[in-house]
């Protein structure tokens, strides 16, 4: 790594614009509007109507006026890294600068789109260790690749300390790891996403696809064949494309990807065939890893693993940007989990919840899916037709051991513990998720409960954490525990609250 | 289970002030209940006016249905929230109860809290209420004081603001 544009010591440093570049990249959004319109012309044979000219119209107008602001905005955007600042200089009419000390960035990372690619660009973004939602963060919309890491370079270059003596590569793809790929619900659900996508395309460029002739005869065929051949078929279509679709996203989104210590206290992410991405997270900002286990992926034994990272923007960024290990073998993800954490931990041997936790279980998911879809069906039978009753009782039957085996498989997976410096809880069926959080980390603690939960004893314990979701939850502890594991997990917060004197953990609350 | 063995968390020592019951009963007479009675009293009134046949099985699906969840909220709601709601400034964290089904008691830190807001919203000025929010780093942090008399939401913000000044953290 090198340390170009080194502070200048004395002399303040002078300002950089963006690059020219980025006047193109505005031009970006033209894409669409024009497509559809070419797409309107050639089904329309190339008449174009009134509308399609009112269209051009309000483009062309939209366009010049769009250009007009970039450039002015782009002329009047510019930034510097002072000694001990970050500075961005923007607005037109209003000046705005903005300055964030170079100790309070936790990240930067470098995004590229495709078109961002073309030009030889990228958006350089710096999160600080503001609030959550990534109002304290500031971006760099565009920069040459060259100059953004240079930049980054500048703005990481904080107090050297470099000299890892482990391996600084945590993990890289491993395309034996694509047999996972088409093991998440988006393989079926991703292929109706995309027809809904083409049908709102055609529809906004003016084409009926129920008018056109191959879809008609499609259909005819369709009907005219046996069912009991034809459904299987068209289900196979849809996985097929799906396993296909979520392959070809896979490889997109983990080309080379890499996940390596680049300092002592640096973890980068870097990964992408077509959008490049590249997240840098800051040590002292890494709370915790998740490892995720979905339904099928589980069935599969893989795994995915999340960062729990503070200043990776909000929610959404946060849901996109923490993602550490695409799906692979479930050994892989343990040890990627330790990498990060710079510690080895185990999810093996987490303390079990008490009984009540799967009854509760059962009896929320008899509750709110088998009753409501019963009733529905059988009150929608009674006035309608008797099929629907038939109906009713086929649902009733089949949900019963559905619910019953996924409250059990809910309940399996329930378990917490202290392991070293990180408290381990695990919950979830759809997606398993077992959260490794720094103890230290913890800033609250919150104990939720109904009156049921109260009746049967137990407590959903939540940490605060100043990352990631913000609060993870270890749900249904014993209520008799709950306080002893708070007060031991993190010590010095509730205590003083605590009704026997002061807390004394259990000792085998703590797992050796 | 053997109860002396493990501490457990007791409720916070200060109530909210008395007068939060009537906030509570009015705010759910504006958002919720009286919503609902009126839509029950539109229902039935177009029932006899229109459809007088209706009513026999239409008035007990009402009832059941609309009016007396919406009296029962009206009723228990507040009483429930104001056995519920507590606070207590320890000298190193804050404690707060709240809820009435669904119910959350939690504890943060001094050192941890950013920033401490008081907030009377229009009904709660008419009251002499106030609610008071101590901010932390994580949302999940936060911690909500609602139906303070104005006075002790006062003297509580000017506390914490002082208590966390005192007592050294983090605060990120």
């Amino acid at each position: 790594m090198t340390t170009a544009t080194s502070p200048v010591t004395g002399a303040p440093p002078r300002w950089h614009r963006l690059d020219r570049r980025t006047l193109l990249v505005h031009c970006g959004w033209l894409a669409a509007p024009l497509g559809s319109l070419a797409l309107t012309a050639l089904a329309t044979g190339g008449r174009i109507g009134t509308g399609a000219w009112i269209t051009l119209a309000s483009i062309a107008a939209a366009f010049a006026v769009l250009t007009a602001i970039g450039s002015v905005r782009w002329a009047r955007t510019d930034y510097r890294v002072t000694h001990d600042s970050f500075e961005v200089r923007s607005g037109v009419l209003t000046r705005r600068l903005r300055s964030v000390p170079l100790h309070r960035i936790r990240t930067v990372d470098l995004t590229a789109s495709p078109l961002h690619r073309l030009l030889g660009v990228t958006v350089l973004r710096a999160g600080t260790a503001g609030p959550a939602d990534g109002s304290g963060d500031l971006s760099l919309e565009a920069l040459t690749t060259a100059d953004a890491e240079r930049l980054r370079t500048a703005l990481l270059a904080r107090a050297g300390v470099r000299a890892t003596d482990e391996d600084p590569v945590v993990s890289r793809i491993d395309w034996r790891w694509l047999r996972y790929a088409p093991l998440t619900f988006w393989v079926v659900g991703g292929v109706f996403a995309a027809a809904g996508g083409v049908y709102r395309v055609l529809d906004g460029a003016g084409i009926k696809p129920w008018k056109l002739g191959i879809v008609r005869s499609a259909f005819d065929e369709f009907g005219a064949r046996a069912l009991w051949v034809t459904v299987p078929l068209a289900l196979l279509a849809v996985i097929v494309l799906g396993t296909v679709g979520a392959l070809a996203l896979y490889v997109e989104g983990w080309w080379k990807f890499r996940l390596e210590w680049t300092d002592a206290r640096t973890l980068r992410v870097h990964r992408g065939l077509l959008t490049t991405r590249s997240v840098t997270i800051e040590r002292a900002r890494l709370r915790g890893v998740v490892l995720r286990e979905p339904l099928l992926l589980r069935a599969g034994g893989g795994a995915t693993v999340r960062a729990v990272a503070g200043g990776l923007g909000n929610k959404e960024e946060n849901r996109k940007r923490s993602v550490i290990l695409p799906p692979a073998p479930r050994a892989e993800a343990m040890r990627t989990a330790s990498g990060t954490l710079r510690a080895g931990f185990s999810d093996a041997g987490l303390r079990e919840h008490p009984r009540a936790a799967l009854r509760r279980r059962r009896m929320r998911g008899l509750l709110f899916v088998t009753v409501p879809g019963t009733l529905v069906l059988a009150v929608l039978g009674a006035l309608l037709t008797p099929v629907l009753l038939h109906c009713a009782w086929v649902f009733a039957l089949v949900s019963v051991p559905v619910v019953l085996w996924l409250a059990r498989d809910a309940y399996r997976n329930l378990g917490h513990g202290l392991d070293g410096r990180y408290l381990v809880a695990r919950s979830g069926t759809f997606s398993r998720d077992t959260v490794v959080l720094q103890r230290e980390a913890v800033a609250a603690w919150t104990f939720s409960s109904t009156p049921f939960s109260r009746r049967a004893g137990l407590v959903t314990l939540t940490a605060a954490v100043a990352a990631g979701e913000d609060g993870y939850h270890v749900r249904d502890i014993p209520a008799d525990d709950a306080p002893a594991l708070a007060a031991a997990a993190a010590p010095g917060i509730l205590e003083e609250f605590l009704a026997h004197g002061p807390a004394k953990p259990r000792p085998d609350l703590r797992r050796s | 289970m053997s109860a002396p063995a493990n501490p457990l968390l007791r409720p916070p020592r200060n109530r909210v002030d008395p007068r939060a019951r009537r906030w509570w009963t009015v705010q759910a007479l504006l958002t919720v209940s009286g919503p609902t009675l009126l839509t029950a009293l539109a229902l039935a009134v177009c029932s006899v006016l229109f459809f007088p046949g209706a009513l026999p099985w239409l008035a007990p699906l009402l009832l059941v249905a609309l009016v007396l969840p919406a009296l029962g909220y009206l009723l228990v709601m507040p009483r429930w929230r104001y056995s519920v709601h507590a606070w207590e400034l320890g000298s190193r964290a804050v404690y707060a109860a709240g809820g009435w089904f669904w119910q959350k008691r939690r504890i943060a830190p001094l050192s941890r809290v950013q920033t401490v807001d008081t907030v009377r919203g229009p009904l709660q000025q008419r009251f002499g209420l106030a609610t008071v929010t101590v901010t932390t780093a994580s949302t999940a942090g936060d911690v909500k004081i609602a139906g303070l008399s104005d006075a002790d939401a006062e003297e509580l913000s000017r506390r914490i603001g002082e208590a966390a000044q005192a007592v050294p953290g983090d605060a990120a």
